[in-house]
């Protein structure tokens, strides 16, 4: 849909763009973010053409946007800026049906319209058709500003940091609702912000920049768990994940070499194990290193005749996550089940570690001090 | 009381020609305000565009700004001509800068967050212009008309120096003949202008502000009220008011009509009495079209007006027309000097001189009735043997020139005991009170009678003459033979007391055409 080749912007000899390259699927809502004078905003503007690069191009639906006609193009491309941009002269009806009316439609499809971008972005048009700008909140100001933009019901929506001077409430209600217009509608929306919670809330893909370049263009989940190199790490935050819980894996917070034995040892020789390692169960394994059971020191309690194998009292009814579960669901397995620990397996039910509630208590512990520590 | 009195019963027997230069007034400025307009608000919008131009085209407009505006007036004679034009351009060129600087300043403060959601959304340079800079823009420019509107009706009453008539004329006449009342005539209308144009375009200001600006300046809370009325309804009604406005103005500025004979005059009493008097003769006793160019200005406005065209027929003194006009040393016998600047004006400006009309308005000096007869006061001789017992208060001018008080001291030996420079018309309260028993004076002046004074006959023919004679353009005469015959009817029909009860009645606040054709008809020259 839209695309940038080798995309370069050279101002008085210092470089704002360095030869980006990247594709926007239809009906995608990319988000751009990075520090600021990154080149995020300079991006966008050149997708409307407020700003055009210096050398390299830019192709929407296959066509050259610098052999457009700029004026057409940008109708239909919805454009939201931070701070409304709305006209303080003109009410809120002629704010949204400006360029309709620039374009000759008749009145009363306008004043359709008006009617129903209103009712879209959650405002009655009876109380606000008439009123000016100045009249509104900054919230209400902003839903005026995305109604301007759908007003041409145009395929492309550009957004430059719309929502970053709001409250934080209306804030997350506007994303909300940004969401689901882009769900119900399917528009291509580019958004802007310097706000990492915002980028993960809403984007399809993100766009990392950094100094005039992409650093890293991928999905949020991609983004939190194998950041590209440290800039990324660094900006996203080092605790960003713990925001998204449903992105942290079993494999990343468990114990990677739990305590094992064959099911062939004798029972003295599993409570040498246990005695060895300071635990009070052990994980049996096959030579393949299947799962196969567990035996804890009451059981070996419960059963006086050392003489046995372990096999033969091993517990054998096993629950179990895999390694590529979320967090969350381990949490739930463990309350569920009332459980103090859960062996970890791979799609073969090989084992590849162990979760116990001590150790998520202290990796959950050492999230917050750190966060504590960070503050 | 009686003040009021004399002033009221003033405006009321002169209420036409007082309607007449309000509306002369009225139209000057708003037509120089309207023009100013139309050239400041594109040239705001210019340099807006581009920036580079800002600084040349403001700091020309400040130079222009800085110029005295009678020094301005001085450059635009030449070119222009006298009367409305130099007058409407002085104007438009003093209201440049207040509109193009708020146009300016105007288009350029408007949030770059606005004007960037404008482009974004696909508006074309000219759309934001006109439906985003220039409504945000409004109450700044208009802003900058209201300051040009207000400082153009003070502007305009210069405007009577050169011919342009307005309130001004009222004014300037009124401070030459020492006449309160026709000060007052000119100065309250023309504040009463100021205020109500100021008040007039405050009105417009607040209509062409855009609702939703006002609505963030006020309290917009319990503000539902729609602007009192819709402009969008009448903007094509008003747009074509605004035209036929400039037009008709142009028309009157430029629909000078080709087939009259344009008569001047100088801008005091004497010189209106006489241009009218020379009007209304030809008026009478021809058929042509006279146009009256009356209170022009000095005498080098006239001179400028008569060799350029402007006007055809004046009456000029001989000893102006030696010693200012052609620049050479004052002669005393009356017939030389008539006969050098005869000569000299066919030859250089081919401009005719037609015969005196009788008078002599030069230096004189005068004393009270009483005192001339007291002492038997008939000539500056007789003054001579008792002037150490008096004192002589006269015009800082006469007090300095060698054809004034030094000449006269070396003439006549003339000693007074004290010498006072005072001006105008306090001279002759000065005297009125015995605070001086001499002054200086002109021949005709209307004070004379007023105050019952006696003039002393220059026996020693120091004051050099000069005679009041009709001077016209050769090609007029040319064109319109009739004029000649019917203007040496007044050959010597004016004396100098003639002339003084003429002054005198035109300075109590007579219109000047009255006395005119009075004096014509009682001479039997006109019907």
């Amino acid at each position: 849909m839209i695309e940038f080749r080798n995309v370069n912007k050279i101002i008085d000899g210092r470089t704002i763009l360095n030869n980006l390259n990247f594709t926007i699927n239809k009906g995608e809502l990319i988000v751009f973010i990075g520090p600021s004078g990154c080149g995020k905003t300079t991006t966008l503007k050149m997708i409307n053409k407020l700003i055009t690069p210096t050398s390299g191009q830019i192709l929407i639906n296959g066509n050259k946007i610098e052999t457009e006609d700029t004026i057409q193009l940008r109708r239909n491309m919805g454009y939201v800026i931070q701070q409304t941009g709305l006209f303080p002269h003109m009410t809120i009806k002629e704010n949204i049906g400006l360029i309709p009316s620039i374009q000759k439609v008749p009145e009363d499809k306008i004043n359709d319209k008006v009617v129903e971008l209103l009712n879209l972005v959650g405002l009655n048009p009876d109380d606000y058709m008439n009123k000016y700008p100045s009249e509104l909140s900054g919230g209400q100001q902003q839903r005026i500003g995305i109604a301007r933009a759908l007003v041409m019901n145009p395929e492309v929506i550009l957004m430059d940091e719309p929502f970053s001077a709001l409250d934080p409430i209306t804030r997350n209600q506007l994303q909300d609702e940004i969401f689901n217009i882009q769900q119900t509608f399917k528009k291509t929306i580019i958004f802007v912000t310097h706000d990492m919670d915002e980028a993960l809330k809403l984007a399809d893909r993100i766009c990392i920049m950094n100094k005039g370049s992409i650093v890293q263009f991928d999905t949020p989940a991609e983004i939190l768990q194998n950041p590209a190199n440290d800039f990324v790490r660094e900006f996203v935050g080092k605790n960003r994940i713990w925001a998204q819980p449903e992105l942290i894996k079993v494999k990343d917070i468990m114990i990677k070499n739990p305590v094992k034995s064959s099911p062939n040892r004798t029972i003295i020789q599993a409570i040498g194990i246990m005695h060895s390692n300071h635990v009070d169960s052990l994980l049996i394994v096959n030579e393949s290193n299947h799962l196969i059971g567990f035996i804890t020191l009451k059981q070996i309690r419960r059963n006086l005749d050392r003489s046995e194998k372990v096999s033969d009292i091993m517990e054998r009814e096993l629950i179990t996550v895999n390694e590529e579960e979320s967090i969350v669901q381990v949490l739930k397995k463990i309350k569920k089940e009332d459980i103090g620990y859960v062996p970890v397996v791979d799609d073969e039910f090989k084992l590849t570690g162990l979760i116990t509630k001590s150790s998520l208590l202290t990796i959950l512990s050492n999230q917050f001090l750190d966060v504590e520590a960070d503050i | 009381m009686s003040s009021l009195n004399s002033f009221i019963s003033f405006v009321a027997s002169r209420k036409s020609e007082i309607f007449h230069l309000f509306m002369q007034h009225i139209q000057l400025t708003v037509f120089s305000v309207l023009i100013s307009i139309l050239i400041a608000i594109p040239l705001g919008i210019l340099i807006v565009k581009y920036k580079k131009l800002s600084g040349p085209v403001i700091g020309l407009v400040n130079i222009i700004q800085s110029i005295p505006s009678m020094a301005l007036l001085g450059f635009l004679i030449p070119v222009l001509g006298i009367g409305s034009k130099p007058a409407i351009t002085m104007v438009v060129l003093y209201s440049l800068l207040p509109i193009i600087k708020s146009t300016y300043t105007g288009l350029t403060n408007i949030n770059d967050a606005t004007i960037e959601a404008a482009e974004g959304i696909g508006l074309t340079q000219s759309q934001i212009l006109l439906k985003i800079r220039f409504p945000l823009a409004m109450p700044v420019i208009m802003s900058g008309v209201r300051i040009s509107a207000v400082t153009a009706v003070g502007l305009v009453t210069t405007a009577a120096f050169i011919g342009a008539g307005g309130l001004g004329y009222l004014v300037y006449s009124g401070v030459q003949t020492v006449n309160n009342n026709m000060i007052l005539a000119g100065a309250i209308p023309a504040c009463v202008l100021a205020i109500f144009l100021d008040h007039i375009i405050g009105k417009i200001e607040d209509v062409a502000t855009p609702q939703g600006i006002k609505a963030s300046s006020s309290d917009n809370s319990n503000k539902k009220s729609k602007p009192l009325f819709n402009i969008k309804k009448y903007k094509k009604p008003l747009a074509i008011l605004i035209l036929i406005a400039i037009f008709a103005g142009i028309f009157m500025g430029y629909g000078k009509k080709e087939e009259t004979i344009v008569v001047g005059s100088k801008n005091y009493n004497e010189q209106l009495v006489l241009g009218n008097m020379i009007a209304s003769l030809i008026e009478n006793k021809t058929n042509y079209k006279v146009e009256r160019k009356m209170n022009l200005g000095g005498s080098s406005v006239v001179f400028n007006s008569i060799k350029s065209g402007d006007i055809d027929i004046y009456v000029e003194y001989t000893g102006v027309a030696l010693v200012n006009i052609m620049k050479k040393e004052a002669i005393s016998d009356p017939n030389e000097v008539y006969n050098i600047v005869k000569d000299a004006f066919k030859k250089d400006y081919n401009i005719e001189w037609l015969k005196p009309l009788g008078f002599n308005n030069t230096y004189a000096l005068a004393v009270k009735q009483e005192l001339a007869n007291k002492y038997n006061l008939n000539t500056i001789s007789d003054l001579a043997k008792v002037s150490s017992d008096f004192d002589l208060g006269c015009t800082m001018e006469f007090a300095n020139r060698m054809d004034g008080y030094l000449g006269l001291q070396k003439l006549y030996n003339l000693n007074f005991k004290n010498v006072k420079g005072i001006d105008g018309g306090l001279r002759y309260t000065a005297l009125q009170n015995n605070e001086t028993q001499v002054t200086d004076a002109f021949t005709t002046d209307g004070l004379l009678q007023k105050f019952n004074l006696k003039l002393l006959k220059d026996d020693k023919k120091l004051f050099p003459p000069y005679y009041a004679v009709p001077i016209v353009r050769e090609d007029t005469l040319k064109k319109y033979p009739e004029i000649k015959p019917v203007l040496l009817s007044l050959e010597g029909k004016i004396t100098a007391e003639d002339m003084q009860k003429l002054n005198y009645r035109a300075d109590e606040g007579e219109d000047p055409r009255k006395v005119a054709e009075d004096f014509l008809r009682a001479k039997k020259l006109i019907d």
